[in-house]
């Protein structure tokens, strides 16, 4: 029955590549690249995501699966602010403070308890998820945008989480550690362009 | 036949129907419901298609469907267990509201139906192949995975929720 199914599902699949005139508007692949590549391309919020996967791998579980879990959720309401237009002052510079003191936190090894580690991380979700809100393109299709742009956020996670892995070993430790150091770094030259 | 393969379609490339049926696959795989839960999905997938068919003409279904797509999301990420009656109503609301938001674009009656009677099969079709896959999830980084597919669902819905709101 099972594999009936699958079968079935992977021809309707297939029917996919033409494209049948439908109520719903907006260009669903544009709007997906546009979101997918949108975190991608702004280096600031790259790699603040990159280093929230870094010290969820280095703070270990329960960490490495909650924040994951717990970061697009908290975007998203920092998202929603953004598009109603609540003002938030100072998010740049929460951006390039968030890459900066993520990226201090693992290059220091720092192991705050859990609940600290997610409010910070939590403060900084909602400024990404603020100016992201705040500069979602008009016109593209909504859910498309939405799911590539939290998709790629994901991504830079499991990115981060993934190299984080090798602090298991002690020189996957230095490198990881290191990394968190380049990190904070970048953070800081985006500070200092802002400031 | 063309209006036959646009309904079958219809939820597989429309991304708010992917996103609340992805959720829906999930939530099942993840809680150790029967088979009741699919079957009413089913069920109200026809019933909602059904008052389409008799002129029903529906309004803020893509709303309704996106707020349920976020609170499906949303308690996978939770991960809680659920009694099989909540799975059933959500699973209840969950398919009229994707079948509300489903009227055919061609006018002629023969058509029409085609285009309903695709869209009934499809979206059934698409919950039960996801379903083989969910319902395997049973390693516990697999749970985790599912957990965090959850939550973006649900920060995908909020998202698209919140620009309905403005624009």
């Amino acid at each position: 029955m099972g594999a009936a199914v699958i079968r079935l599902f992977a021809v309707l699949l297939c029917f996919t590549a033409a494209s049948p005139a439908l109520a719903h508007t907006g260009s669903v692949s544009g709007g997906f690249a546009g979101g997918l590549s949108h975190p991608l391309f702004g280096l600031d919020h790259a790699v603040a995501m990159v280093a929230v996967g870094l010290w969820g791998a280095f703070l270990g579980a329960p960490a490495i699966f909650i924040l994951p879990v717990v970061f697009p959720l908290v975007m998203a309401l920092g998202g929603v602010l953004g598009i109603l237009g609540v003002p938030l002052p100072g998010v740049e510079i929460g951006i390039a403070v968030s890459a900066a003191v993520l990226g201090m936190m693992v290059a220091l090894a720092a192991r705050p308890p859990l609940w600290v580690a997610a409010v910070i991380v939590g403060a900084f979700a909602i400024c990404h998820g603020h100016a992201h809100g705040a500069e979602l393109p008009p016109g593209a299709d909504a859910v498309a945008y939405s799911a590539g742009f939290v998709i790629a956020t994901g991504a830079l996670h499991l990115c981060g989480i993934a190299f984080g892995l090798l602090a298991r070993w002690p020189r996957g430790r230095l490198a990881v550690r290191a990394a968190g150091g380049v990190i904070a770094v970048a953070g800081l030259v985006f500070l200092g362009r802002l400031l | 036949m063309t209006a036959l393969f646009a309904g079958l379609l219809h939820p597989l490339i429309v991304p708010a129907h992917v996103l609340s049926i992805a959720a829906l696959a999930l939530l099942i795989g993840q809680q150790t419901w029967g088979r009741n839960v699919p079957m009413v999905y089913a069920v109200a997938v026809l019933a909602g298609l059904g008052a389409i068919a008799m002129a029903y003409v529906p309004k803020f279904n893509e709303e309704v469907l996106l707020s349920l797509a976020a609170i499906t999301g949303l308690l996978v990420a939770l991960a809680r267990p659920l009694p099989e009656g909540f799975g059933s109503l959500l699973a209840a609301a969950l398919g009229l509201s994707l079948a509300l938001d489903s009227p055919p674009e061609v006018l002629a009656l023969l058509q029409a139906n085609l285009t309903l009677l695709g869209t009934a099969v499809g979206a059934v079709l698409l919950l039960l192949a996801l379903l083989q896959g969910t319902a395997r999830l049973r390693h516990h980084w697999q749970r985790i995975g599912a957990r965090i597919l959850g939550s973006w669902i649900a920060a995908i819905a909020i998202l698209v929720l919140a620009l309905r709101l403005v624009r």
